[in-house]
């Protein structure tokens, strides 16, 4: 009895603080996942009244798809070039800005604000310096890479992509890095000095393990965020040149609303959930059997 | 001392209780402010006819925004029952806007549409056949709108493309005043091309822009094949079911030997894909090129870039034999239909709406709007204003001429996205005729 009496005073405690959070969040995001996933085995055009339960047509014909083929490996590519070089990059400057120079709270700030500026604007920022103001620069400078628009070129816009997600992202794992750093104990590291331990040894053999934890955070993010973008993708580049840098999440979106297949659209969002949903927990586990006690 | 604990003590609980009030009250209140964001969001109000009724208007025709929200006043002004509040549609088209709107539930009133998403929505749009206006159209500007038993469009302008010029460039190179109808063959748009490029100007600018390439460049080959529109029809049809051979259809490769043509004057040939609507807009109004193929819509651009003197419109030859059919026509049609929704409107937001649309043409205030601030061709016999800007005139030309093509305005919702990127690929030289031509045929074997 004792026991009853406390389950029911905890769903209670839980029910007043986080219920309406709880019951926002169900009804949001829950319900019409599932609702969606529902009518990926059905017909519906995203108008009409009326719709037929037509089984697994839909997942085939995603997987007949060669575009959708096509933007994932595209967005694969994105996503390993855009996270292992925000991650670094991220890593290097929380270290620098860690490691004592003058004015680093000032260097924080500053690195953080391109994260501050929301994907559209961010496109539209860089479409402008890409298309006008570095062509300007090139043809002015007789720099030849730089005299034709880097968003004309299929393989020099896939790096236009990767330098805004890179400029965009470091700001925000820099200031994990940066709690991490602030989390390795500093008399392990004394203990580490005093064993003749040199700069570099420290990082790999001390610091190192310590910030797996800042590892797993930054990582999950990362690969999230460069499956699922869309906006930056939307305002640079549009897909374009002639749909070369259509990522995954862009074609998902023009193939239910675009081409109006609302079925085999919705089919492919749930393929990239799925996919996406097991690179993830898959990082997470691994990180977390790597992270180490102090 | 035990009396002053006791009247902490009793102060202490009299605090509490009004401090617990205070936080019940506070939880309340806003518990109560979470759910007023739920209330039902149509933007309709009572039935009375001396009520105020508020009606919203989707726009997707951005270049004419401003002057459609201050039509919107004036119809106030005379109408102080009735408010119209324009939207326009923004990043997206114009079904993925209103798909998402039906989807919440508050659908605008009036839905302006290219003509083929008219019929997509053709459940919940009403019957406007009794409305004055339909026996005011001009012919055939309704035919796409028949659908059902119903007839569900209001058409709101008449548009044309093809190659702008600005005249002042072209008085220039012939070295007198140009007349358009001296371009009857493709030789003759060459030389015409080369004369401009002597006074040390660029011919001619191509947008890489895929719903121009797509929806308009390419279906120039389409409206070719035939001056009869149902034959015009019967050709989209067997593309669908793949017995085209477009490898060796003469319109069609007649259009695209004209395309190469005009890729060796184009003044984005350095790198065809970096040119945008604006720049060209500008480049053409300043006299920096002497033509782009673009259609009338673009004239309050124009206007915007700073054009004066004479513009008009020449048509695309597709050969050499001045009467082929569609050497000397160009494309004119009815592009956008307003249309009123009956589905998530209350019948006084209806019948508020047909009042507008009537406003629209028979007032000497909406005619004016129409044809003087939005620069549209009215499609009305009875709106007998001529229209100022240049381009307009030209059409009326080409109308009055009878030469005109069919301008293909129902076309599968994504083919300016998939074959645009295909002509932009032709366009940068990434792909050769005969893959363009399997990339079209195969595109038409998808629709359904």
């Amino acid at each position: 009895m004792n026991n009853e009496k406390s389950f029911i005073s905890k769903l209670k405690s839980y029910l007043i603080f986080a219920g309406p959070a709880t019951f926002a969040f169900l009804v949001v995001m829950i319900v019409p996942c599932i609702y969606g996933l529902y009518l990926t085995f059905t017909n519906w055009d995203g108008i009409s009244a009326t719709h037929a339960f037509v089984g697994f047509a839909n997942y085939v014909t995603a997987f007949k798809d060669k575009d959708f083929i096509t933007s994932f490996v595209f967005t694969v590519k994105y996503a390993f070039f855009a996270v292992i070089l925000t991650n670094v990059i991220a890593f290097l400057l929380a270290y620098v800005v860690t490691s004592g120079i003058k004015g680093q709270n000032f260097f924080r700030a500053g690195f953080f604000t391109p994260n501050l500026i929301g994907g559209v604007l961010l496109g539209l920022i860089w479409q402008f310096l890409f298309n006008d103001l570095i062509v300007y620069i090139g043809t002015n400078f007789k720099i030849p890479i730089l005299s034709q628009s880097w968003l004309s070129d299929p393989t020099k816009a896939f790096w236009a992509l990767v330098i805004i997600a890179v400029w965009q992202g470091i700001g925000y794992q820099m200031i994990i890095y940066v709690a991490g750093f602030m989390n390795v104990p500093k008399d392990v590291l004394e203990a580490a000095s005093i064993d003749g331990a040199s700069g570099f040894q420290k990082m790999k053999s001390v610091i190192l393990p310590l910030m797996i934890p800042s590892f797993t955070v930054t990582g999950f993010l990362t690969i999230k965020g460069a499956f699922m973008a869309y906006d930056t993708n939307l305002a640079l580049t549009a897909g374009g040149p002639y749909n070369s840098t259509e990522m995954i999440s862009m074609h998902i979106y023009n193939k239910a609303f675009l081409s109006q297949q609302y079925g085999t659209g919705q089919a492919e969002a749930f393929v990239l959930f799925a996919i996406v949903s097991i690179l993830t927990f898959t990082q997470v586990y691994i990180s977390k059997k790597l992270e180490v006690e102090a | 001392m035990i009396t002053f604990t006791k009247y902490k003590i009793l102060l202490g609980v009299s605090i509490m209780k009004k401090t617990k009030i205070m936080s019940i009250m506070l939880t309340l209140a806003i518990g109560v402010s979470i759910f007023t964001g739920c209330g039902s969001t149509s933007s309709g109000s009572s039935s009375s006819a001396n009520q105020k009724v508020t009606i919203t208007l989707l726009n997707s025709k951005s270049e004419i925004e401003t002057q459609l929200e201050d039509e919107a006043k004036a119809f106030t002004k005379v109408n102080p029952n009735i408010t119209i509040q324009v939207m326009p549609v923004g990043s997206g088209t114009t079904f993925q806007k209103l798909s998402s709107m039906y989807a919440a539930g508050n659908a605008p009133t009036i839905q302006m549409n290219d003509p083929g998403d008219v019929a997509k929505f053709k459940d919940k749009y009403i019957d406007l056949s009794s409305q004055k206006w339909v026996n005011d159209a001009d012919d055939g500007a309704l035919d796409v709108t028949k659908i059902g038993g119903k007839m569900i469009g209001f058409p709101v302008c008449t548009e044309g493309y093809g190659l702008i010029y600005n005249k002042a460039v072209l008085d220039k190179a012939v070295g007198g005043s140009f007349d358009p109808t001296t371009i009857q063959t493709r030789s003759d748009l060459e030389g015409l091309f080369k004369k401009i490029q002597a006074t040390g100007v660029d011919a001619l600018d191509i947008s890489p822009l895929d719903w121009s390439l797509g929806n308009h460049f390419l279906p120039i080959s389409y409206s070719d094949q035939s001056n009869k529109f149902n034959d015009v029809a019967t050709f989209i049809k067997n593309l669908q079911v793949g017995s085209v051979n477009l490898a060796s259809n003469v319109p069609f490769n007649g259009l695209m030997d004209t395309f190469d043509m005009m890729k060796n004057y184009n003044h984005e040939k350095k790198d065809p894909m970096a040119g945008t609507y604006d720049n060209a807009a500008q480049y053409v109004s300043k006299g920096t090129v002497g033509t782009w193929f673009m259609g009338d819509w673009a004239w309050p651009d124009l206007q915007k870039a700073g054009a004066t003197g004479q513009f008009g419109f020449l048509p695309l030859p597709i050969s050499n034999n001045a009467s082929d059919y569609g050497n000397t026509q160009i494309p004119v049609g009815v592009t956008k239909f307003m249309s009123i929704d009956g589905s998530q409107n209350s019948k006084a937001q209806q019948a508020a709406a047909e009042k507008f649309l009537s406003w629209m043409v028979y007032s000497k205030t909406g005619q004016d709007y129409m044809v003087n601030k939005e620069s549209m061709i009215p499609p009305f016999k009875n709106i007998t204003i001529a229209p100022q800007n240049p381009l307009a005139k030209s059409i009326q030309d080409y109308v009055k001429a009878g030469k005109t093509l069919e301008f293909m305005t129902v076309l599968p919702s994504d083919h300016y996205a998939v074959l645009g990127a295909d002509m932009q690929k032709y366009l940068a030289g990434k792909e050769n005729r005969a893959t363009l031509v399997t990339d079209i045929q195969n595109y038409w074997k998808t629709v359904k």
